[in-house]
Parts: structure tokens; C-alpha cells; sequence
């Protein structure tokens, strides 16, 4: 009974740390509907580390009992192993804590080194930049073209004033459209876990994946956010324009930020506002939505189901 | 009442603006409009000294400079902020990075292609 959920869970893992992200990545659909493709992403993530982890433990708390919330309740009521403890299960407990603490202190340690840096960028920010004539928006005197917002309880949304000069009216309220809607969706919540775990698992090629597959989705998907706020005649190209303008502007000594999303990733954006793709139709949009539950459902019910059966 | 931030933006201001070093007692009566305590001041300048914006030198009393000029600070900002570490780190949402001077060629070759087509439409 034990040793085949296990395994299953073994096989779900080893399938979410390799397969399944590579053909996510590869997939054209994503950028027909980056949001339900986040949302995909997330599972995945969340699905694959409760699978690995959950192998480990229900391997692990083998002895002790024939499912895991049934070995667990005897391990933390102290009733002693009704089958004998072998190398195997104390070696695969101690990889369930180790692999266990290290995603989730990643995670913390991520949040809390990504919130001071926003914090000192603020206060060295909010020295010199002027209040905007777009509402909630700062003006910073620097002649290369940048925008750029940084999220958290005071979010901050700062144009230079190279952008602005660049730019024609239109262009300017589609850039602010396009920050917005990253502080509007918390993308960078949407983003951390998949920055963590990059730091955490650098030799899983998957981390570095997913990594780079959701940023391109949350730009894309904030494209697609600014778009259904624009007025003017041709919202998609006026947002291109505003997009070729700025990443083709004079570099004026300032970093290029071309880390993940190089010059694929903003000609995949402009090509994609030039000539949208078709929406993924409702029935592909709920069956991805619907796999992506199932993913999440499936550890689970790997876990748990056996203690009622 | 102003905040802290606000007030330091204005300290700053005048410490740029101003020829050397300031002293506090100046930089208040250079504030009279929002009449500030001297210990305000003080406040406000200790603040930006921690942050390491302001330095102070040994006279009695004591003066304070910007440690750097107005466009240092903007270009250190901008290598701060937009450096490689915070790009790894996620830390803020740029709106689109620098691309080189091919690539930025071949963008905007794609929007004059694009142009040609889409003008019938409007």
C-alpha cells in the first residue's frame, strides 16, 4: 500500500521537474492567454514540491503506519514504529526536512532581502524624484528612457525624464498602464516563489525554466491589462511603439536589466501587440485551468486518500 | 505636518542648492515657511546622514554638505536601482530593458512593417 504511493508520487515529481515544465515552456499557447498560464506555472510548482516531499515522508513514515496522516499521528503521539526503522526511512526523513527547510527558508529569506533592497531603492529614490502629471506616478531627471515600479504597501511608480521626452501622451499613459497593472495584479508575488527556487535548486533546469517563462507571462499579461484601459485609436500599437521607443532609447550609462527577458523576450511582446493571437477558446482556457486544479489535487489525494481507504 | 521623507527631500534640496556647507540653524531659517523646531532639522539630518546622503564636517557648530551632487545621486540611483542584483532579485517591474543596437533596429523594423499593414485599418 505505502510503497506504491511512494513511488507514485516519486513518478509525479520526477514528471513535474523535467517533462512537464519543458513542454510548458515550449508551448505557444501561454501567450494567448498568459494568465490562465501563470496560474499553470504556480501548480506546478506548488504540485512539485509537495510531491518530492511527500515521497520522501510517506516513505520515510513507513514503520510507523500504512498511510501518512496515520504514521504522522503516531509519530507525533509518540507510539513507537510498528514495523522496524531502517536506514532507508531515516535517510529519506532526513531529506523530506532538509529539502522542506530549504524551499521554504529560501522563500523567506528571498522576501525579506527583495523588501530591503525595495526599501533603500525607495529612500534613495524619493530624494530626487518630482511629482508627475500622471496621477500616482514620479518623475525622475534622467535622460535615458526608463520606467519601472517597485511594488510593496507605498508602491512606487517613477518615469525618467528621457521617457517622457521620448514618448508622445498616448505612449506615456499606455507605459503607466503597463506598471500599473504589475502593482494592480501583484505580479511580484506571482514571481518570488519561482526567484527562490531558482536560488535554491540551481541544478534543476526546470527552476531556471519556469523562471524565465513567468517572467515573460506577468509582461505579458500586463500588456494585456494596460490594453483594456487605453483610449486611443490603436491602443496595441501605440503600447509597441512605447516598447521600441524604450528599449531601443540612449543607454545614458544606465544597466540594461537584459538579464532573463533579453531581445527575444521584448520582440516576442512586440510581435504579439502587432499581431495579436487568437484567445485561447473557453473550453482550451478551462481545461488548462481544470489540469492545473487536478495537479494540485492530485499529491494530495496521493497523500491523504490511503488513511480513509 | 509634513513626513519625514518630504521633509528630507526639501533639506536635501537646499543642501544641493547651496554654495558649502550648511549649518543647521541656517537650513531652518531657509525653511521658515514651514516652521520647523531646530530639532526637526536635526531629525530630518541625522536621517539622510544615516542613509549616507549627508556628511557633516568638525566646526562648531556644525556644518552639513550633500555627500553627493544632484546628477551623481540621479546616476547612482539609476546603477543602484536598476542593477543586475535587483534584476535577479525581482525587486521592481521595469517596463522593458535596453537592447542592444541590432536588436533595436530590427524592432523598429518590425513596426514599420507592421505600420504599412495596419494603416487601412486605422
Amino acid at each position: 500500500m505505502l510503497p506504491t504511493t511512494a513511488a507514485l508520487l516519486a513518478v509525479l515529481a520526477a514528471l513535474l521537474a523535467w517533462p512537464v515544465p519543458a513542454l510548458l515552456a515550449r508551448a505557444r499557447w501561454p501567450g494567448r492567454d498568459p494568465l490562465v498560464a501563470l496560474l499553470c506555472w504556480q501548480a506546478i510548482g506548488l504540485a512539485g514540491g509537495l510531491s518530492i516531499i511527500g515521497a520522501l515522508l510517506v516513505h520515510g513514515l513507513a514503520p510507523w503506519g500504512h498511510s501518512l496522516p496515520e504514521a504522522a499521528w503516531s509519530v507525533l503521539t509518540a507510539h513507537s514504529a510498528t514495523e522496524p526503522v531502517r536506514g532507508d526511512h531515516w535517510v529519506a526523513l532526513t531529506l523530506a526536512a532538509v529539502l522542506a527547510s530549504e524551499l521554504v527558508g529560501v522563500l523567506v529569506l528571498s522576501w525579506v532581502r527583495i523588501t530591503r533592497t525595495r526599501r533603500r531603492h525607495r529612500e534613495l529614490l524619493e530624494l530626487v524624484v518630482q511629482p508627475a502629471p500622471q496621477p500616482d506616478t514620479r518623475l525622475l531627471e534622467h535622460p535615458a528612457p526608463v520606467a519601472f515600479c517597485i511594488p510593496g504597501a507605498r508602491p512606487l511608480l517613477v518615469l525618467s525624464s528621457g521617457m517622457v521626452a521620448e514618448l508622445d501622451e498616448e505612449q506615456l499613459a499606455a507605459v503607466v498602464a503597463h506598471e500599473r497593472a504589475h502593482l494592480g495584479e501583484r505580479h511580484h508575488l506571482l514571481l518570488l516563489p519561482f526567484v527562490a527556487w531558482k536560488a535554491a535548486l540551481p541544478v534543476l533546469p526546470a527552476a531556471e525554466r519556469a523562471h524565465g517563462a513567468v517572467r515573460e507571462l506577468v509582461e505579458m499579461r500586463a500588456d494585456d491589462v494596460a490594453l483594456t484601459s487605453l483610449h486611443g485609436a490603436t491602443p496595441r500599437r501605440t503600447l509597441a511603439e512605447a516598447i521600441v521607443a524604450a528599449a531601443g532609447g540612449p543607454g545614458g550609462g544606465v544597466p540594461t536589466g537584459a538579464l532573463a527577458v533579453s531581445g527575444a523576450g521584448v520582440r516576442a511582446r512586440v510581435v504579439r501587440l502587432l499581431e495579436p493571437p487568437d484567445p485561447l477558446s473557453p473550453a482550451a482556457r478551462w481545461g488548462a485551468l481544470a489540469a492545473a486544479v487536478l495537479l494540485l489535487l492530485l499529491p494530495t489525494a496521493l497523500l491523504l486518500v490511503p488513511a480513509v481507504v | 505636518m509634513a513626513s519625514l521623507g518630504e521633509l528630507e527631500r526639501a533639506v536635501m534640496e537646499r543642501l544641493w542648492a547651496a554654495d558649502g556647507p550648511v549649518a543647521a540653524t541656517l537650513l531652518r531659517d531657509g525653511l521658515a515657511d514651514r516652521a520647523l523646531a531646530l530639532t526637526t532639522v536635526h531629525t530630518v539630518l541625522s536621517r539622510l546622514e544615516q542613509k549616507g546622503f549627508v556628511v557633516h564636517d568638525e566646526a562648531r557648530p556644525r556644518r552639513f554638505s550633500a555627500r553627493t551632487s544632484r546628477e551623481e545621486h540621479a546616476a547612482e540611483v539609476m546603477r543602484e536601482v536598476l542593477g543586475q542584483a535587483a534584476d535577479r532579485q525581482a525587486v521592481l517591474a521595469r517596463f522593458v530593458g535596453a537592447v542592444d543596437a541590432d536588436e533595436a533596429r530590427m524592432l523598429r523594423d518590425l513596426l514599420a512593417a507592421a505600420g504599412t499593414d495596419d494603416a487601412p485599418q486605422g
